[in-house]
């Protein structure tokens, strides 16, 4: 008992001062993205688990009433903040489309500024950078790629990434793994193939790339299956997790007969070789633009009894998947809200999608709507609970395609009838709902994060940042932001103080318990 | 600010009863100013049918693309003809209804929050121009429209696909239409004021519905007014005399009364015909 209570201290000790005291600015390396520092938030989701939780205890439910503001720091852009911010030695950098901040994490003032002003391409969102030793990894609307060295915001070197005069852009965090930064694409206003492209951190220079659907024009072939968020990765397993985006011609699927392989789907690729390892669809033959490129979350755990190396997904189709994440086998499909487009669940795991209920010219009601029931705003999944917590919008639209919309594109329309925000929290045993917090009218934009403590971040549809206790749900905290709230929070630990960083608008916002 | 309806869940305290009878009686008022009001930005029946504006020099409409496709497109399409949540712009009746911009750069500048669209920091001259593209847009749709099968969207025409007598049954049966509307009365003319989608999008779901909220304060007093704002710590009013009145939640107890909710109930109900076939009776409300 003596010697498991020193060592245990002992690993408490290690853990502090190699988390805490750095001895000088390193920048990001393996071993952080592998087992990030509690002062560190390294990467888009902060680990490679895309869990979104922390083993962070100073806030806690008791004392989170008084949370305060440690400072704001404004872009004075229009521009909402999507992205999430990277916390390295001290520094935050975070972006919102052709600009990236370096941010003081102390005080909030500005280190250097980075724009690069671009006249092509969608403007859409910047999800934030990536980080490898001392260079940011940036993508711009008309889709570059562009290294930044973190030290003052200059540029190393620029390579295209897609041909923005197709109709690509790019908005996502690209994922550093092993030697490899990982970057993907948006497009679904053309008929584009989507990939996953592997870069040298060095160079720029290609190393492998991965195509979810085949070239355009092939007959009787879908294209689409864009990649436009960052995925998550099993190191033991060496596979790293992407979902794919809908197939295109978007609301038409005429000329894309059959299940559309590799759109709307989650796939497992071999980071080293791009070598697609397994795929599961969780939209066969979408035609109502879900895309499967909400976070794939990494959770190992029991499963009814069994040990298992589990990947979950709340899906933009309205069903919360948990696959076998060796082998991509599905243990559990369940819709998290109203659906109403499949004819059921097939013996694999995927919804059987209704052919009655595709775009028509006298429109099809729609649940839930284009938005889906939760998009690119990460859930968390709760390790000291279990839980799954996802911003969810139930939802319902009308769906149109006629033949005058053509097979190009977008190819129909859809409009938006009604919607709520709800954060949910489900037992990913079953896929109940434990319990659920309502978030307002159309749609809370906020993502959730979870810590050890007992809390989780969230916001509402009305701009209010919220804590709440994560056992059932209940407000602890809250404050009005003045806009929409469109990222996800992070939390980190600096100089012995617990931060939670929100945004909301073109505003980051730093939270913190006053000084005793 | 005015709160979306969508949000406003029916005290726990009120009994149903209650509700079903005090949505009754506001139906007829709220649903007729509701209705009185035409929303201008919904993507209009006959929007698209209006006369076709003048042209734009090539060159600007071209910069107007470019500058379309980086900040609009998303939403609204690459051709202008709507996308992921951004309606059809060729159809809309507030760009049928603008001269030169005069309606739709202080839409690009302020957005329509309540709406989900952010505002864009766009210089005069680049407003310019997408204004000249939005326009040569719905100029090119208009002249398509003349083409058979050539309108892209959603035309009064294609909405034709329902029976009127199936609807009227709905209406005053398995929907329970009845119970709030009244042909003669508050959808008197209906089919007059909306058509094609902007009809179905109203019938579907009023956006623009009011709530009433009555909030009783801890001293027992009671104020009732039109519910425009509302979130877990505030509840906001504007009382009979016009005034902006608000309470923090904790503080006061309140019910609100949402007959517009009554059209979220419907919609795990319909079936696709059912919609069809109550469109094909309130076009018959003229």
């Amino acid at each position: 008992m003596t010697v498991f209570r020193y060592a245990f201290l002992a690993a408490i000790a290690a853990i502090t001062l190699g988390s805490v005291i750095p001895l000088r600015a390193q920048g990001v390396d393996q071993q952080m993205l592998l087992h990030p520092p509690a002062n560190s938030w390294p990467s888009y989701h902060g680990d490679y688990s895309g869990r979104r939780h922390s083993h962070l205890q100073q806030i806690t439910p008791q004392n989170v009433k008084n949370l305060a503001l440690a400072w704001v720091f404004q872009t004075n852009q229009t521009a909402s903040i999507k992205s999430s911010p990277l916390l390295v030695d001290g520094i935050l950098y975070f972006t919102v489309p052709e600009n990236v901040w370096a941010v003081d994490a102390r005080s909030g003032h500005q280190i250097w500024h980075y724009h690069h002003p671009t006249h092509e391409g969608d403007h859409i969102g910047n999800r934030g950078v990536g980080m490898y030793k001392q260079y940011l990894y940036f993508l711009l609307p008309d889709a570059h790629l562009v290294c930044l060295n973190a030290k003052d915001g200059t540029v190393r070197w620029t390579v295209q990434v897609a041909d923005v005069t197709k109709g690509y852009w790019t908005t996502m965090s690209p994922l550093v793994v092993g030697n490899h930064v990982l970057i993907g694409v948006s497009g679904d206003l053309d008929n584009l193939t989507g990939y996953i492209r592997s870069v040298d951190p060095e160079t720029g220079a290609t190393q492998w790339q991965w195509d979810s659907t085949p070239a355009a024009g092939t007959p009787n072939q879908t294209t689409g299956g864009m990649t436009w968020m960052p995925g998550t990765y099993d190191p033991e397993l060496n596979l790293v997790y992407w979902g794919t985006g809908n197939p295109t011609p978007v609301l038409n699927g005429s000329t894309r007969p059959g299940d559309n392989p590799n759109t709307c789907s989650i796939v497992a690729l071999n980071p080293d070789t791009g070598r697609l390892v397994w795929s599961f669809q969780v939209s066969p033959h979408d035609t109502h633009d879900w895309d499967a490129v909400e976070i794939p979350v990494l959770v190992d755990g029991d499963f009814h009894g069994h040990p298992k190396k589990m990947l979950m997904q709340t899906s933009r189709n309205g069903y919360f998947f948990v696959l076998d994440r060796t082998n991509g086998q599905n243990l559990l499909t369940v819709p998290y809200g109203p659906v109403n487009w499949s004819l059921g669940i097939n013996k694999q795991g995927h919804p059987i999608p209704n052919p009655a209920k595709e775009p028509a010219p006298d429109g099809r009601l729609i649940a839930p709507d284009e938005g889906g029931l939760t998009n690119y705003r990460s859930p968390s999944f709760d390790t000291t609970t279990g839980l799954f917590l996802v911003d969810a919008h139930p939802s319902w639209s009308i769906y149109f395609a006629k033949p005058a919309d053509g097979v190009y594109g977008w190819a129909g329309a859809d409009y938006d009838v009604w919607g709520k925000g709800v954060l949910e929290a489900i037992d990913y045993q079953t896929g109940k709902v434990r319990w659920s917090h309502q978030l307002g009218p159309g749609d809370s934009g906020s993502g959730v994060l979870t810590t050890d403590s007992g809390l989780t971040f969230t916001g509402d549809a009305m701009g209010n940042f919220l804590a709440l206790d994560s056992t059932n749900g209940k407000t602890l905290w809250h404050a009005g932001s003045g806009s929409e709230i469109v990222s996800s929070p992070i939390t980190y630990e600096l100089d012995g103080h617990q931060y939670v960083l929100t945004s909301s608008g073109g505003v980051l916002f730093a939270w913190a318990l006053p000084d005793e | 600010m005015p709160a979306d309806p969508a949000k406003m869940t029916l005290s726990n305290s009120t009994p149903q009863w209650t509700l079903l009878f005090v949505a009754w009686l506001l139906g007829s008022v709220f649903c007729t100013a509701q209705a009185a009001a035409p929303n201008s930005q919904a993507a209009g029946g006959n929007a698209a049918r209006g006369a076709v504006s003048k042209s734009y020099p090539p060159d600007r409409v071209e910069k107007g693309k470019s500058l379309f496709r980086q900040n609009c497109s998303f939403c609204h399409g690459r051709d202008a003809t709507g996308g992921e949540s951004g309606p059809d712009l060729t159809r809309s009746r507030l760009v049928t209804e603008d001269v030169d911009g005069d309606k739709i750069a202080a839409v690009v500048r302020n957005g329509r929050p309540e709406k989900g669209m952010p505002p864009f920091n766009l210089a005069d001259d680049e407003i310019s121009s997408l204004v000249a593209f939005i326009h040569t847009q719905q100029n090119d749709a208009i002249a398509a429209a003349g083409r058979p099968g050539g309108r892209k969207g959603v035309d009064v025409s294609d909405l034709q696909t329902g029976n009127v007598e199936a609807g009227r049954k709905y209406f005053n049966g398995a929907g329970g239409c009845a119970s709030c509307h009244s042909p003669t009365g508050n959808l008197a003319g209906l089919a007059s004021r909306y058509q094609g989608l902007e009809l179905e999008e109203q019938m579907l779901y009023p956006k623009n519905a009011k709530s009433k909220v009555t909030v009783t304060l801890a001293s027992g007093q009671t104020i009732t007014g039109t519910l425009v704002y509302q979130d877990e710590f505030t509840v906001g009013l504007i009382d009979s005399s016009g005034t902006y009145r608000s309470w923090r939640t904790r503080d006061v107890r309140y019910n609100i009364y949402a007959p517009v909710n009554a059209h979220v109930t419907l919609f795990g109900k319909y079936t696709d015909d059912d919609i069809h076939n109550l469109m094909a009776y309130l076009q018959t409300l003229r």
